[in-house]
């Protein structure tokens, strides 16, 4: 068996070749890019790290689209999270309509990413939108709205925890709430942090929502100028490429730094089954 | 031999994928035989009305060049800006498409245009009229056929300015009538409706209002006016704000040149001004109300409106078909019977004689718009030379930071520095 790599790699070969050339080729491309003024359509020529120093030091939008973004992340990421464990808890529960209510809590995910959520929340929100004091806690709620994803994850992890443990603390006489603090939390903190990671990246990547409500302009008065729509604007209504692909890279570096930070802090809370703790 | 056929199937699969992947790439490269079925791609931006017209003359060129098949998409003014810096980016640009006065020497720069007056994509031209055909050129070299001509106008529910006692606009009208007028109609309806839309983030209208102090928005690919005079003109139209007579900001922002969000569609203000190829046959249908058209205000006693190039019709540089492009292109602006199909549906024919043709045929808006031409065409002054690479940027960053302004998050003297700073970086950088 050993000497007949061959097929293996033929197998392997379509994840490969996609790999190559849908996604770390690419990545490549825009990470030479992101040195240089690429405007789309010229060659493009070599600029060394100025766009980065622009980004930081010549570009007040910048800032504020990482603000916005910040915010942003902070309040629908835990939002949606509590959301999620909230209706994941009261679904987890034997009864007929239980199948109804999953599908029904699920849809809004599933159409989520879609332009016929975005435009209807536009005229639902009609006032609010743009209002520069209200438009991003519209597009917070929108993101809120769609917890369905981590919704199922959740009820997926509470059908995990095994039933002794509920007996046993209801033999030792523990409430509702503190079962949930004391068996409930802790066995699905695995789940939350693995839904915790996949929020907080997804939040930082939100663009469709955004794109549809404002118009692509990210307004009233930039108030909900998100980082990738800016990115989307200096790249392909001002042609400038080389500058969004540098926005990219530093999305990309800050998202892996997060995502680092989150797991260190893991070690603190997550809590998985056979831990000497 | 086990492991040689193996290796072979290997490379046969493996082949097999790339040739699929380079096939997805290459499109097609077929020649250009005369009775060859050809293809063509042309993308334009418009609304549901102008489709319906541009679709009845395009069956007639396939009807008379039936080895020609012409395929076409229409999306709304930035949408169809956003989409083709895409498609010509990734390669897949149409063969021939519509191309603004605003960038066509963004795109001409860049040397994704192919030139009209020489080489496979000649178009014959001697019908339109110089003045027009400058706004295509760019360096000396025609890059864009305008198909027509339109002009700023200021447009009005007459009805409800009747209603409201409000003063029509007549002969020299100054800013303050306009102001005056359309305080009226806000303080008649108790500011259901009000006056007039938000003017004050529109790039356009602010043009206007510099030529009719003897300045520009560019010269020779500078900025041509100062900090001062935006200012000047934010303090105008934001005093008609506070006092009611535009609308208010929650409304103005969201003013993107659809009529889905046009104040004055949805009968939440009655006037405001815009271009007269906006005149479609079912513009009014779509408003719910009729309107009369008049020149700008005006207090110098210059107008500052100009003939401008509607649109234009371009070839995409990498075009492998680009005769059948330029016949097209030939069709639709010289042809006595495109134009009779098309009428107004762009604005006013460029070629004179198509021009000339059209008018009687015409009813409701369009022969409104018709009217208005010829009643202003002699006051109208010639296009300024296509503006330098990052006008486009400059235009939405005037009315992202004119937000500041209505929202009252800066002063007005503040915003005009922040633009200025803003618009120099588009331009020079």
């Amino acid at each position: 068996m050993r000497e007949r790599p061959g097929w293996a790699y033929l197998f392997l070969s379509p994840w490969v070749l996609g790999v190559l050339l849908l996604t770390l080729g690419p990545m490549a491309a825009s990470l030479y890019l992101s040195f240089t003024d690429y405007d789309l359509f010229s060659t493009p020529n070599w600029v060394g790290l100025q766009n980065y120093r622009n980004l930081f030091t010549d570009d007040e939008r910048f800032l504020t689209s990482v603000w916005v973004t910040v915010k942003y992340v902070l309040l629908s990421t835990p939002l949606k999270l509590a959301a999620a464990l909230a209706v994941a808890v009261l679904l987890n529960r034997d009864s007929m309509a239980q199948g109804f209510y999953r599908s029904a809590f699920y849809a809004p995910s599933l159409l989520g990413a879609s332009v016929a959520v975005a435009l209807s929340w536009r005229v639902i929100f009609n006032a609010w939108v743009s209002n520069p004091s209200y438009s991003l806690l519209t597009l917070v709620a929108l993101a809120v709205w769609q917890f369905g994803a981590p919704m199922v994850i959740f009820l997926a992890g509470l059908k995990q925890i095994p039933q002794e443990l509920y007996d046993a603390s209801s033999v030792d006489g523990a409430g509702a709430w503190r079962t949930f603090r004391s068996v409930t939390l802790p066995m699905l903190s695995p789940v939350i942090f693995f839904n915790l990671v996949l929020e907080t990246i997804h939040a930082f990547q939100a663009f469709t929502g955004v794109f549809v409500i404002s118009g692509g302009r990210g307004g009233p008065i930039d108030s909900t100028l998100f980082y990738t729509l800016y990115l989307y604007q200096k790249g392909f209504t001002e042609f400038r490429m080389g500058y969004a692909s540098a926005m990219a890279w530093v999305l990309v570096l800050v998202v892996a730094l997060i995502t680092a930070v989150l797991f260190r802090t893991a070690r603190a809370w997550v809590f998985y089954i056979g831990d000497e703790r | 031999m086990q492991r040689a056929l193996q290796q072979r199937a290997l490379a046969a699969a493996l082949a097999a994928l790339l040739g699929f992947i380079s096939a997805c790439g290459s499109g097609t490269g077929d020649q250009n035989d005369a009775n060859k079925q050809v293809t063509i791609r042309f993308d334009w931006w418009g609304n549901a009305d102008r489709a319906e017209i541009t679709e009845k003359a395009i069956d007639l060129f396939e009807s008379k060049n039936p080895n020609i098949k012409v395929e076409t998409s229409f999306a709304e003014f930035n949408a169809y800006f956003q989409k083709l810096a895409t498609q010509i980016a990734g390669g897949g640009a149409p063969d021939m498409l519509q191309m603004d006065y605003r960038y066509v020497r963004e795109y001409a720069d860049r040397n994704v245009l192919a030139q009209l007056d020489s080489g496979a994509a000649k178009v014959d031209t001697s019908g339109v009229t110089q003045q027009l055909l400058s706004g295509g050129s760019v360096n000396g070299k025609l890059y864009g056929i305008p198909p027509t001509q339109n002009t700023q106008v200021f447009s009005y529910d007459f009805k409800q300015w009747e209603t409201s006692a409000a003063a029509a606009p007549k002969d020299g009208w100054s800013w303050n009538d306009l102001k005056a007028s359309a305080q009226k109609v806000t303080d008649s309806t108790q500011g259901k409706v009000k006056g007039l839309g938000d003017f004050g983030g529109i790039e356009d209208w602010f043009e206007v209002w510099l030529r009719q102090q003897g300045k520009n928005l560019y010269n020779e690919g500078k900025i041509a006016y100062t900090a001062a005079d935006v200012a000047k003109w934010w303090e105008m139209t934001d005093g008609m704000r506070r006092s009611g007579a535009v609308t208010q900001a929650e409304l103005t922002t969201k003013m993107d040149g659809s009529d889905a969000n046009n104040p004055v569609t949805q009968k939440l203000a009655s006037g405001g001004f815009g271009y007269d190829s906006g005149f479609t046959a079912k513009s009014w249908e779509i408003a719910g109300r009729e309107f009369k058209l008049s020149p700008f205000p005006s207090d110098t006693g210059k107008l500052g409106q100009y003939a401008k190039p509607a649109m234009m019709f371009s070839i995409s540089q990498r075009s492998e078909h680009k005769a059948e492009a330029a016949k097209l292109i030939n069709f639709l602006i010289n042809d006595p019977e495109a134009g009779k199909i098309l009428g107004m549906s762009r604005g006013l024919p460029a070629n004179a004689k198509v021009r000339d043709s059209v008018g009687g045929a015409l009813t409701g808006p369009p022969l409104v718009a018709f009217q208005f031409e010829q009643m202003v065409g002699p006051k109208l002054e010639p296009a300024p030379p296509p503006p330098p690479k990052g006008a486009g940027t400059v235009k939405s960053t005037f009315q992202r930071i004119y937000d500041d302004v209505i929202f009252q998050r800066s002063t007005i003297q503040a915003a005009a520095d922040k633009f200025m700073s803003e618009a120099q970086k588009a331009i020079t950088s």
